[in-house]
């Protein structure tokens, strides 16, 4: 092998050689994949897995986008209606949004990130994907034999008494998918712990490890509440247990208290990813150090602790003590405040640097404006007063889906176009990846902007008819989500395309200082061949042609 | 040749995994992440803790008054069980640690001999339950009238958490006899034995656990 | 090693004294609301395992934060949480008598 890469000096060879000492070319059988502990390989199984699961929820979504065109619906058929929103809504947030980028991005980049050879745990991260896995095809299976009809949230008394759809299944499915997040998440912890390389201190650690970090407290701290929620659940389907149910004296309300302890921190579980990346890509491409890092850190784990005291603002019409609500009002404005400060700090990032629009880098201006708007409009529903009117409406519908879509999932296919050439070891076709991005943007307001209306004019969410006078808007939505489909269909096509097709990639396409960028794309299994030696701060960019470009600009 | 305790110094050779600079990091990344699981475990009780607070509060009365019907000697004499078994547990791993892997393997035998009484008591109690009429769906349910929605709410409290709690115990036991396997295999000495630590905490926090729920389940009704 | 057998010796009567100094107390009659008084010596037995048997002190430094972060967020979710049940406010609707 060696000997034909140095007697044959062409440039294929010495790429066949860069392959077969990646961690891709280890070995290519299907088994040696299922059976792999390489944190980079599961990385690909999860980036598979979830891109499927993307891809079903979406078309649920696709299909309640189609229903709502016209105010009768076009389905015809409120239960399929209930079915799709709520399988939609299953999928994309056990599915798709809370292990998103962590499962892939962070568990590819992380050990490369923070100089390690892998994760602390690597058969628990394995583990984790066959959990993922087996709740997925659990769910899958409940969503086709007949579905579920009590939307993501479950509450009872429709989801213990009277639902007639696969509860039960559902409930397991959601239940083993939360001990995957809680594997992951307590390898990172451990892993961001114990396996920093030399001089890699936690002040120069990535803010994308931080916001991981972050996320996994969120992961481990708040996923078991929700096991609990959904044993309970299930002992109350099957044997009528009464904890949930008035008529014996048990409380509707403690389930809602016990799901949102959860499924609050995990809104956040799927944003603080996202802001991770996004603290990656736009001092790469401002070519500038991050404005402000300790504020940017420490707002991370601010979040994270105070994402567990707001829970209650989901329940503000539901009846529960006017008190809690109080508390619940003013801790969600608080949590308000880093959320705003990170924004700051990527504009201050982004002021009077060197920008260049590559795709990675259009996704996070995106971002940066989605999150914005997703996150005050999140404010309004905050307020006591407004959320009476507001809540159960389609306002509450384009909130969180600027904040999850907008920011979530752009910052994810930001991530993904970043670190692609470092995953696969090719270069994505830039003017696919740019259109792609603006598509995306476009089609997400067009699709979303008009449901802040329709919402605020008083459309109830979870209904398959309304009246006539809101169809203009919704026509415009359904609009807006075909556009959207068209941008994240793009990189179904050109990214694999890329894969066989792409040109190579050198190890540090984009510029860029974090240690991944140091070893080869695609990296070899161990990742590092000695292991580095950190004596730099993070987001080391120099400035070298500034009072040139200062000149040019007069 | 397995009980006897491999000659000190060759554990030296235990080679950590290939991303730990030493088998010592190894050993402390493995403690860290066995109590950052049990931060975990503690919310996942502490969910059912909170169903406590709420079905009790809501129901003092008829609560308290299921409680009283539960099998207060034998959760008590489990207890003693429980407790004894995390000090038997505590002395095996001063043994390993003072280098005796005889009397740890020795040790670990009494704490999953322990385990197993337990969950014989346990099987023992649900049986006098079931036949006490206290099954949630029982039509014959043990408490009529107007604490009968207070009561099953206890004995919904009462099955759910034992259920759970005697999972752990079996996944327990089933680690404990894995240490003891790989103890008579000699992979333990006085200065490599981080599975027989890591089990060790999980073990007696599987008791922390019972120690909560044996006042909330048997004693804090019983007088009512 | 003697001294850590004696230790252990000690901690296993003092813990077994605690059940039942705990059951004893269980025995008392008390008013409803105040029973949960019984889980004191429980609270002190949990933490003595926790200390001495579980041997938290000598645990790795990030091992005993995490300690403190479960109870801290087993604090935030019991009191958060009962919060509602406690300081809830109903309006009965007319004509009926309600609970």
């Amino acid at each position: 092998m060696s000997t034909t890469a140095s007697s044959t000096a062409s440039s294929t060879a010495i790429e066949r050689r860069q392959i077969s000492s990646s961690y891709l070319g280890e070995d290519f059988r299907l088994l040696s994949w299922l059976t792999t502990t390489d944190h980079k390989r599961i990385a690909v199984l999860y980036l598979v897995s979830i891109t499927l699961f993307f891809f079903v929820g979406g078309t649920a979504a696709a299909f309640m986008r189609w229903n709502l065109i016209s105010p009768d619906g076009m389905l015809r058929s409120d239960e399929t209606y209930n079915r799709l929103f709520t399988m939609h809504g299953v999928i994309m947030v056990w599915f798709f949004l809370v292990p998103s980028i962590p499962v892939t991005l962070g568990n590819f980049c992380i050990p490369l990130m923070i100089g390690a050879r892998d994760l602390a745990f690597p058969r628990i991260n394995l583990l984790s994907w066959y959990l993922f896995v087996t709740a997925g095809m659990v769910v899958l299976y409940a969503l086709f034999v007949g579905g579920v009809d009590v939307g993501w949230t479950f509450y009872p008394p429709l989801s213990t008494n009277y639902s007639n759809g696969y509860v039960l299944l559902a409930a397991i499915a959601i239940f083993v998918a939360g001990f995957s997040s809680i594997a992951t998440g307590l390898n990172f912890i451990v892993t961001i712990h114990t396996l920093r390389a030399p001089g890699m201190t936690w002040t120069r650690l990535p803010v994308f490890v931080w916001s991981h970090y972050a996320t996994s407290l969120l992961y481990v701290l708040a996923t078991p509440v929700l096991a609990m929620t959904m044993v309970l659940l299930f002992f109350e389907r099957l044997f009528r247990t009464g904890v949930f149910d008035a008529r014996n004296g048990g409380d509707l309300l403690l389930f809602q208290h016990m799901f949102w302890f959860y499924s609050h921190p995990a809104v956040y579980i799927m944003i603080l990813p996202g802001m991770g990346v996004v603290s990656e890509i736009i001092p790469c491409f401002s070519h500038k150090k991050l404005f402000g890092y300790d504020f940017v850190v420490w707002c991370s784990m601010a979040i994270a602790v105070i994402a567990f005291f707001v829970w209650g603002h989901h329940m503000f019409v539901s009846g529960q003590s006017l008190y809690a609500s109080v508390v619940f009002s003013l801790m969600s404005y608080a949590v308000a405040v880093p959320s705003a400060i990170k924004v700051f700090n990527w504009i201050g990032t982004m002021h009077k640097g060197f920008i260049r629009f590559d795709a990675p880098m259009l996704y996070a201006i995106g971002f940066i404006g989605l999150f914005t708007s997703g996150g005050l409009t999140g404010l309004w529903l905050a307020c006591l007063a407004a959320d009476v009117h507001l809540s159960q409406t389609y306002f509450v519908v384009a909130h969180f889906h600027y904040v999850m879509v907008g920011g979530m999932v752009s910052a994810f296919f930001g991530g993904l176009h970043f670190w692609w050439p470092k995953i696969t070891g090719r270069l994505y076709p830039e003017m696919w990846g740019r259109a792609a991005a603006l598509i995306i943007f476009i089609g997400f307001n067009m699709t979303f902007a008009p449901q802040y209306i329709l919402g605020y004019t008083g459309m109830p969410r979870r209904y398959a008819s309304y009246p006539p006078q809101y169809q203009v808007l919704n026509v415009m939505s359904s609009a807006g989500a075909s556009v959207l489909a068209l941008g994240y269909l793009l990189p179904l096509f050109y990214l694999p395309w890329s894969l066989f097709r792409g040109p190579r990639s050198v190890a540090n396409p984009w510029d860029a200082t974090g240690l991944e960028w140091q070893t080869s794309s695609p990296p070899p299994t161990v990742n590092f061949y000695a292991t580095p030696i950190v004596t730099w701060d993070p987001y080391d960019y120099k400035e070298p042609e500034r009072q040139e470009q200062l000149d040019y600009h007069g | 040749m397995a009980d006897s305790p491999p000659p000190t110094g060759s554990v030296l050779t235990v080679p950590p995994e290939f991303q730990y600079g030493s088998i010592f990091r190894q050993g402390e990344a493995a403690i860290t992440g066995m109590w950052l699981f049990l931060a975990q475990e503690c919310l996942f009780f502490g969910g059912l803790f909170l169903s406590w607070i709420y079905c009790r509060y809501w129901n003092i009365a008829g609560f308290d008054a299921g409680s009283a019907d539960a099998q207060v000697w034998i959760g008590s004499i489990n207890t003693g069980i429980l407790v004894t078994s995390s000090f038997v547990y505590a002395m095996a791993l001063a043994c390993i640690q003072g280098g005796r892997v005889r009397f740890m393997t020795i040790l670990l035998g009494v704490v999953a001999a322990l385990g197993i009484a337990f969950l014989c008591l346990k099987g023992y109690e649900w049986h006098l339950d079931f036949a006490d009429h206290t099954w949630v769906l029982d039509p014959d349910f043990k408490v009529k009238g107007a604490l009968e929605g207070g009561a099953k709410l206890f004995w919904s409290f009462y099955w759910i958490s034992t259920v759970l709690h005697a999972a752990h115990m079996t996944v327990g036991i089933g680690l404990v006899a894995y240490v003891i396997m790989c103890a008579r295999q000699g992979r333990f000495s006085a200065t490599y034995h981080t599975p027989v630590e890591v089990v060790g905490i999980y073990w007696s926090f599987v008791d922390v656990v019972w120690l909560i729920l044996w006042p909330l389940i048997y004693l804090i009704g019983r007088a009512s | 090693m003697i001294f850590r057998i004696i230790l252990l010796a000690v901690t296993w009567v003092v813990l077994m004294a605690l059940a039942g100094g705990e059951f004893l107390i269980s025995g008392i009659h008390m008013a409803l609301p105040d029973r949960p008084l019984v889980l004191l010596p429980a609270g002190l037995m949990v933490l003595i395992v926790v200390l001495v048997f579980m041997r938290l002190p000598r645990a790795p430094l990030i091992a005993r934060g995490f300690a403190l972060v479960a109870i801290f967020w087993l604090i935030l979710l019991l009191g958060l949480g009962s919060m509602d049940a406690l300081t809830r406010n109903f309006w009965w609707v007319q004509g009926y008598g309600g609970r």
